[in-house]
């Protein structure tokens, strides 16, 4: 315990001291950007068949909300008086502000998609799995920084959309909040937090404002670097293993002069990497990599610039409690979530628990930590580490999908088949004519 | 001069460890008071909301029947010189609940089978809970039914709705 404390001590400070001024200022070696990137890569990381570069694009998709976030900073006032005339005045006054609010949606949408998609591709290919042939590498710890970056990316785009504090906004945090109620023992104390009071108004949205402009931002932020930094020190993406990787063991002492920057945090192994000689599979980082990542920043910016063109972001009245919109649903990435609490109360002659904790924590709480524990419950061999549908994950792969696709079809009865008063219809059904108000 | 060296070696904790124990524990300490007074800071001690008792008028005011009261979310029912109160807040997650009205009455079977007509129900519009007239579940995944408030008359002979104070199904307030 106190080994991997003192362990964890060391890897967050800098204990690696250059002996000369040449040494220190090699560290960053000539060019600040591309030292994040190893000087070779093989041919199979970079592959888009294998990572569907997926995670460039959250990268990518993770600057646009950045910048325009930024911009909406100046815009929008964090009042309840004024929140919701600021959005309107972006919409219809300032000077292309629908366009940066658009793309702020867009961007912040396709993210949450591509984010579940990236897990899906790690999970299918098999790549949060350890192996003993890279000396230093532990790819379930990257697969758990994955999940967490999951759950903040849900957390942020869930306090983005109550910023507007219009009906949508309003009724999210109402439901959001009585979800949190519904937990036994500590539920009224999180309530307080997530809303600073009994009612929601001026100390909610303050709390979820700091929460979505700074706090989620900088925690996300520090988990991306953290991610990334952990896919170097496993030896690059996990496609490599089936190359035959062997990481050597190494002095300390042999590495010193050659390559420490990053690889001085790696205490007493070098990432000598003896498959980088076998022929073909690995080019220079610089420009195959490079380029490539270029090319994906682009495309992804010119896609989300055109979408945000034609997708406008709702708004809809602005906020009051005095009537719910009928019916009130949530964004696609939580109408799974909205069905369960709808479906999953159960009641029997002498007690009755509330969907809200089922649905909405039990449920979601086992199946996260599922994930979590799926690395050290998953024994299948080597061989199936980063590779698509291996045979022997057969079954995992088809458990995995199931609930994927549960997931997926929970989504489209909440978005299609509910209508007002979360009837159930049919696509083809006509939905009743209900009166907006009562 | 062997036993000597033994007792050297015995300490277990000499005078520098038990410094730095005790400088890093008051510096622990220091982190743990800062970190209590942080989440402590976020649970408000005085509430700016709106008070839980409150008048809502004259009885002569209501009519005979439902009428929602929207900007208390309660629906206060009239019956000849009786009144009650209902919570409009659906008990499943907080939304507010619509008031369903039919004409001819709507007629349902109770559970000691007896036929019981209701002119009005309440609907959930987030996740299709349905209340009878007296505020008990029937469809939805609601827990609990609607809670009835008390209600008592001021000096003034306005109506005082109490939220904070729930009351069973047999209380009227008789004006």
């Amino acid at each position: 315990m106190k080994e991997k404390l003192k362990k964890i001590i060391r890897k967050l400070t800098w204990t690696y001291t250059p002996e000369t001024e040449r040494e220190a200022s090699d560290s960053t070696v000539r060019n600040f950007i591309l030292h994040w990137f190893p000087a070779k890569v093989t041919t199979k990381s970079i592959s888009f068949s294998y990572s569907m570069v997926l995670g460039t694009i959250i990268l990518a998709l993770f600057v646009i909300l950045t910048i325009t976030g930024l911009i909406l900073m100046f815009l929008y006032v964090p009042s309840v008086e004024r929140a919701y005339w600021s959005i309107k005045d972006l919409n219809f006054v300032v000077s292309y502000g629908w366009f940066i609010r658009d793309l702020h949606r867009v961007a912040a949408h396709l993210m949450v998609a591509a984010v579940f998609l990236h897990l899906m591709r790690v999970f299918l290919t098999g790549a949060y799995k350890h192996s003993e042939k890279i000396v230093g590498s532990y790819r379930p710890l990257n697969w758990w920084i994955g999940i967490s970056l999951l759950l903040v990316t849900m957390v942020l785009s869930y306090t983005g959309y109550l910023l507007p504090w219009d009906q949508l906004a309003l009724w999210a945090i109402t439901i959001g909040d009585h979800i949190a109620l519904s937990a036994p023992l500590v539920g009224s104390a999180i309530s307080k937090i997530l809303i600073g009071g009994t009612i929601i108004d001026q100390n909610t949205l303050i709390r979820w404002y700091v929460a979505h402009v700074f706090l989620l931002p900088v925690i996300i932020f520090l988990l991306i670097l953290w991610h990334m930094w952990r896919i170097r020190k496993d030896g690059g993406l996990a496609g490599v293993e089936a190359l035959g990787t062997e990481r050597i063991m190494q002095d300390k002492v042999v590495a010193k002069g050659k390559t420490y920057s990053l690889m001085g945090i790696v205490t007493g192994i070098t990432p000598t990497i003896t498959q980088y000689r076998v022929r073909g599979a690995s080019v220079n980082a610089s420009p195959y990599l490079t380029r490539r990542i270029i090319m994906i920043f682009i495309l992804v910016t010119a896609i989300t610039m055109g979408l945000a063109l034609f997708i406008k972001a709702p708004l809809e009245e602005a906020a009051s409690l005095m009537w719910t919109p009928n019916p009130a649903k949530a964004p696609w990435y939580f109408l799974w979530l909205q069905e369960l609490v709808a479906d999953t109360t159960i009641r029997t002659r002498s007690f009755t628990i509330s969907g809200g904790l089922i649905g909405g924590i039990l449920i979601p709480t086992v199946l996260l930590a599922f994930a979590v524990a799926w690395p050290l419950m998953d024994k299948s061999p080597d061989e199936a580490i980063g590779v698509w549908f291996h045979k022997s994950r057969r079954f995992q792969n088809a458990l995995f999908l199931l609930i994927c696709f549960i997931i997926i079809a929970l989504i489209y009865v909440g978005a299609v088949m509910r209508g007002p008063s979360w009837h159930l219809y049919m696509p083809w059904q006509q939905w009743i004519k209900m009166p907006a108000r009562f | 001069m062997q036993e000597n060296k033994e007792e050297e070696k015995l300490p277990p904790v000499s005078r520098r460890k038990f410094l730095s124990y005790l400088g890093g524990s008051f510096i622990a300490g220091g982190f743990l008071l800062q970190g209590y007074a942080a989440l402590k800071s976020l649970f408000p001690k005085v509430l700016y909301e709106p008070p839980t008792k409150f008048k809502i008028g004259m009885p002569a005011d209501f009519p005979e029947g439902v009428r929602f009261m929207p900007e208390h979310r309660l629906f206060i029912i009239r019956n000849g010189d009786m009144f009650h109160g209902i919570s409009a807040i659906c008990t499943h997650l907080g939304c507010t609940v619509n008031l369903a009205q039919y004409s001819p009455p709507k007629t349902y079977d109770s559970s000691s089978g007896k036929p019981v007509s209701e002119t009005y129900e309440f609907h959930c519009p987030c996740h299709g809970s349905k209340y009878r007239e007296n505020g008990n579940i029937y469809a939805g995944p609601a827990p609990l039914p609607l809670p009835w408030f008390k209600l008592y008359m001021a000096p003034d002979g306005q109506i005082v709705v109490d939220t904070n104070t729930t009351v069973d199904h047999n209380f009227r307030l008789k004006v």
